[in-house]
């Protein structure tokens, strides 16, 4: 079994050693999963920082993209600890090139928000650069009658009932990146959203509370 | 500046394809997949080209030389993603063995591919994908179907499925059920 064994006294650094203690409990594949599930997000978080003008947004592209060379790290300890043969060894290389890739992923959605850098005038193209790509990111507010308030987003099925995927949410002046099922919608959220056009007007009209999030449930 | 736009809004959409299709075709250990993400590293590469070419020109005209530089290192991220994508489904092409781990933690995902056979006679049997509707009802994103030997990778709205149809496509878990019952899956 890959990644049974634990990790301890790798890091000498303090900063580095509060994060590899949340990680070291993961095994191989949880920290696989969750690279692949960052490099889709951080790469949506990116475009949001740069189309949004948000330093909020950039930073926390900043910080996922430290997360992910983290368990870069801990993924090829753990695979090299989880070899025993040179079949074992064929095997992880494959899995290594695609975390190494996921991590790459967040290298360049960091690079992409060293945008935000550039005067006003420069990167003036930003804002509306994506207007008519596939997949589009655009932010809503819930309105407190809305029929999602105090609901989870697990429970509405945001994405499965409308097809768009909430990338960030903030709340009184703080974030909540990639959230996930178990977080609740509250009247006054900002929503960060990526989808196409038609599933984000359902979703704005549920948010605006011009149509009931019930009439969606087949 | 507009033809600029244009390509890379191209860019971002073929490199979004990419990544869906590598990471499925690892799941699905599907090599064809994954020579299609090769062809369409191509296309990203023709692109790159082409922006950087308009905007030289551009500022050999006298146009600002800083917009120039925003669009070159825009295009210049979201090439990088295309070609970590094209890492991925190397691990395919080079017909490396795969960890059964790797299977595992793409079905644990937040997104999940799923590979469907369409039915005869089926809700999605005989309608366009516009028709379905199925990216806004179920979330639920085709990515490629195969017709006999036959690809259309991020397909048409316009394409007309038909029973016997493999659909690839990319979505929330909770849709599983959905995604079984519009293709006929479900039925005995």
């Amino acid at each position: 079994m890959v990644g049974g064994d634990k990790l301890k006294k790798i890091p000498k650094d303090e900063d580095l050693e509060h994060e590899v203690l949340r990680y070291e409990e993961k095994n191989v594949r949880e920290l696989l999963t969750e690279m692949k599930d960052y490099s889709e997000l951080i790469a949506d978080l990116a475009y949001a920082a740069v189309v949004y003008g948000s330093q909020d947004l950039a930073k926390e592209v900043r910080h996922i993209e430290s997360e992910m060379d983290k368990m870069m790290y801990l993924i090829r300890l753990k695979t090299m600890l989880g070899a025993r043969n040179i079949e074992d060894a064929k095997q992880l290389s494959g899995l290594l090139q695609i975390a190494s890739s996921a991590e790459k992923i967040s290298d360049a959605a960091e690079d992409m928000v060293k945008l935000l850098r550039f005067e006003k005038e420069a990167k003036s193209l930003l804002p509306h650069i994506f207007d008519k790509a596939d997949e589009k990111i655009k932010i809503l507010r819930v309105a407190d009658s809305s029929s999602m308030v105090n609901k989870k987003i697990g429970e509405l099925g945001v994405e499965s009932a409308t097809g768009v995927r909430i990338i960030a949410l903030r709340r009184r002046g703080y974030w909540i990146y990639g959230p996930n099922g178990d977080n609740h919608i509250r009247g006054g959220d900002l929503l960060v959203v990526s989808g196409n056009e038609e599933g984000y007007k359902i979703l704005d009209d549920m948010a605006l509370a011009k149509r009931e999030w019930k009439e969606l449930i087949r | 500046m507009k033809k600029i736009e244009e390509d890379l809004i191209d860019m971002k959409n073929i490199s979004e394809l990419m990544l869906d299709l590598a990471y499925s075709s690892v799941l699905f250990q599907n090599r064809e997949i994954a020579e299609e993400v090769m062809e369409l590293e191509d296309k990203i590469n023709k692109l790159y080209e082409n922006i950087s070419d308009n905007i030289f020109k551009s500022c050999e005209k006298g146009g600002d030389i800083e917009r120039g530089k925003v669009a070159l290192r825009m295009a210049d991220s979201i090439e990088r993603f295309a070609d970590a994508a094209l890492d991925i489904a190397d691990v395919v092409l080079r017909d490396i063995e795969l960890h059964p781990v790797v299977k595992k933690s793409m079905k644990e995902s937040d997104e999940i591919m799923v590979k469907k056979i369409i039915k005869k006679g089926s809700y999605l049997d005989g309608k366009t994908l516009e028709k379905t509707k199925m990216e806004t009802k179920i979330g639920m994103k085709v990515i490629a179907v195969r017709r006999k030997d036959s690809w259309a990778y991020g397909p048409s709205k316009t394409l007309k499925l038909k029973a016997n149809d493999v659909i690839f496509a990319r979505g929330p878990e909770k849709s599983i059920e959905d995604i079984k019952a519009w293709t006929g899956e479900n039925r005995t």
